[in-house]
């Protein structure tokens, strides 16, 4: 049984055209004129229970839409949507108690409140157990290492720090199911590592099912096993992040110094990659997976010539998006 | 509904301590609050002495009048606070509202817990001492109907009152340009609800008649407390229809917030 099912999911929004001044502001009251957003325009996928998903897109693609049709915060167009026994607007409060959700750019919490009365505001909103309650903030204060800013006020606190108390509030009643909006967004490699394993952890430990959406591949590379990629409202790749990276993963890219006395006479080409910048001792290779490894690459080259230093460069993943995007609308055109 | 109650006292009790922690800006402000309220009223004072009354009302006529429009509204401001339309639609804007909906309970309940400020007290006070001065100068006939009656009318402008900043908020879910023109009816409404209503032009009063029930509310009581002949020509039973009037206001008020957020949740604005 699927925790989550959808079935082609749409999402429009009607935009009003602005006009500027305040002929236009009366002229726009009364016309109508408006376009058509398709935020999500089509889309179906399940989710079985224990998974953790990436939900993956470029800006504007329809992720956020998405997780707050999820979340009950909006009514979808059309399309069927059934997440953990509930169709989520209709029934929203009993869906709601059993979901953690973190928007990322938003908080959960209090403003003007210690993080703690924030928590403890919490408990009794989703009516948790007291010993269910003081179990849980012990595990996650260790794991999230919020101990330092219990009783720090919301508004002083860094974003990270933030950020975990977020998560931490969304996960102390222990909901089935929890979806994460950019979780990582603009936060240093520290304390995107520490979210990151907490979130491991509460899905391999706590068996909890998570949505998550990024923009940041190393968040996925070291938490999904699944994604789904959308744009333009449409899901484009539903799969397993090995197989898309084997058959989207693009070009990687090897940076090499070669010492000055090689010359700039040398050929310097190698078979299985091709030279996409020179720059003096400086070139760049670019070379495809399936052709040649980068270990390979680097000893027929360290065979033949002295280098000085040299690194790879994996594709990012707005790139791999952009590929995937292209790859489509080869396969199948959009109708 | 037990529950969706306690949360909203540990909602209120939570700001209330964290606003008393800092006693003494705690007091400064209750103090400038009541103090902005006390200067209108002596400016009022002032102004009708060098005319002889408003429309025909003495001071301490006046002053009865406005010190029950201050007192509900003073209260009012306490208990919708988190309706306030400014504050309210800045909340939307900013997706706090969101954050609501994600919770198990009623919405609209934390709405009402979400905003509690206790230096509002200051405006309460003041209001009740320029009603005390209105009622202790005035030589009023009390009656036992008069002594109950003059609380329900109270209650009745803070369910009116609060009408009007949930109907405000609720009109953020559409726009929130319109913040101005809200405040005008809000704020400038409890204004013009200070003074009696025969000073003004008949639009205005017909407005304050027709679209909003505000004359049931203030100038026809008062008229009955004060013992005033009528001479706008109210039927008699009209000052007993404070209650409806500031019933029917909340409750028109509440199906319009309702329809609000099911409107809010299929747009997204
Ligand atoms: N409330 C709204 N009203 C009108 N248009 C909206 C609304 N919310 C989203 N949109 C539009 O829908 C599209 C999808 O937006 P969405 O926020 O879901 O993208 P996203 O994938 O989360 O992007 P990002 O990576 O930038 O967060 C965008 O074109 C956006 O402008
Ligand atoms: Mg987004």
């Amino acid at each position: 049984m699927s925790i989550i099912s959808v079935t082609d999911l749409h999402k429009h929004f009607k935009v009003n055209k602005h006009r500027s001044g305040l002929a236009g502001a009366v002229r726009g009251l009364f016309s109508t004129e408006s376009t058509l957003v398709r935020a999500v325009d089509g889309i179906s996928f399940s989710v079985e229970p224990g998974e953790l998903v990436g939900y993956l897109g470029p800006n504007g693609a329809g992720k956020s839409t998405t997780l707050k049709m999820l979340t009950g915060l909006l009514v979808p167009t059309s399309g069927q949507l059934l997440s953990n026994g509930h169709v989520p607007w209709r029934e929203r409060k009993t869906y709601v108690a059993r979901i953690g959700a973190v928007f990322g750019q938003r908080t959960t919490l209090w403003w003007d409140l210690p993080v703690i009365e924030s928590l403890e505001l919490l408990q009794y909103v989703y009516k948790v157990p007291r010993e269910r309650f003081r179990h849980n903030l012990a595990e996650f204060r260790e794991l999230l290492e919020l101990g330092p800013f219990l009783n720090t006020p919301v508004r002083s606190l860094s974003l990270g720090q933030r950020m975990r108390a977020d998560i931490c509030a969304a996960l102390l009643h222990e909901p089935d199911l929890l979806f994460l909006d950019e979780p990582t967004i603009g936060l240093d490699v520290v304390a995107k590592e520490r979210i990151r394993q907490f979130i491991r952890h509460i899905n391999r430990e706590r068996g909890v099912t998570v949505l998550l959406t990024t923009h940041d591949l190393s968040d996925v590379e070291k938490l999904c096993e699944r994604v789904m990629i959308i744009d333009h409202g449409r899901l484009l790749y539903d799969g397993q992040l090995a197989a898309l990276r084997d058959r989207f993963g693009g070009k990687r890219e090897l940076v090499v110094d070669f010492a000055e006395d090689e010359g700039a006479a040398a050929d310097l080409s190698v078979d299985g990659a091709t030279i996409i910048e020179r720059d003096g001792p400086r070139v760049v290779y670019s070379f495809g997976r399936e052709t040649i490894s980068a270990s390979g690459l680097i000893s027929l080259l360290s065979a033949r010539y002295r280098i000085r230093d040299l690194s790879v460069r994996e594709p990012d993943i707005e790139d791999t998006i952009r590929r995937i995007y292209e790859e489509r609308l080869l396969e199948k055109p959009s109708n | 509904m037990r529950h969706t109650l306690d949360i909203y006292r540990r909602l209120i009790l939570v700001q209330i301590r964290s606003q008393l922690q800092y006693r003494v800006s705690f007091l400064l402000d209750t103090l400038a609050t009541g103090f902005q309220v006390f200067i209108s009223f002596i400016t009022l004072a002032l102004i009708l002495q060098r005319f002889d009354g408003i429309g025909g009302w003495t001071l301490s006529e006046v002053a009865f009048l406005y010190g029950m429009v201050e007192v509900a509204f003073g209260t009012m401001d306490m208990l919708f606070s988190g309706f306030d339309p400014a504050n309210f639609g800045r909340q939307v804007r900013q997706g706090a509202f969101d954050q609501l909906l994600l919770r198990p309970i009623s919405a609209t309940l934390q709405v009402f817990g979400s905003q509690f400020i206790i230096r509002r007290v200051g405006r309460i006070a003041q209001g009740l001492a320029v009603l005390t001065f209105a009622i202790v100068s005035l030589n009023l006939n009390w009656t036992p109907a008069k002594l109950v009656y003059l609380p329900i009318v109270i209650a009745s402008l803070v369910c009116f009152f609060g009408g009007l900043f949930m109907i405000g908020a609720t009109i953020t879910f559409w726009t929130v340009d319109s913040i101005e023109v809200i405040n005008i009816f809000t704020y400038g409404g409890s204004e013009m609800m200070s003074y009696p209503m025969h000073i003004y032009p008949d639009w205005v009063r017909r407005f304050f008649t027709y679209i909003l029930p505000a004359i049931f509310l203030n100038y026809a009581p008062a008229l009955y407390f004060l013992g005033k002949p009528d001479p706008l020509g109210l039927p008699p039973f009209a000052a007993f229809l404070a209650p409806v009037a500031g019933i029917a206001t909340l409750l028109a008020a509440l199906a319009f917030w309702q329809y609000g957020m099911r409107h809010y949740q299929s747009t997204g604005t």
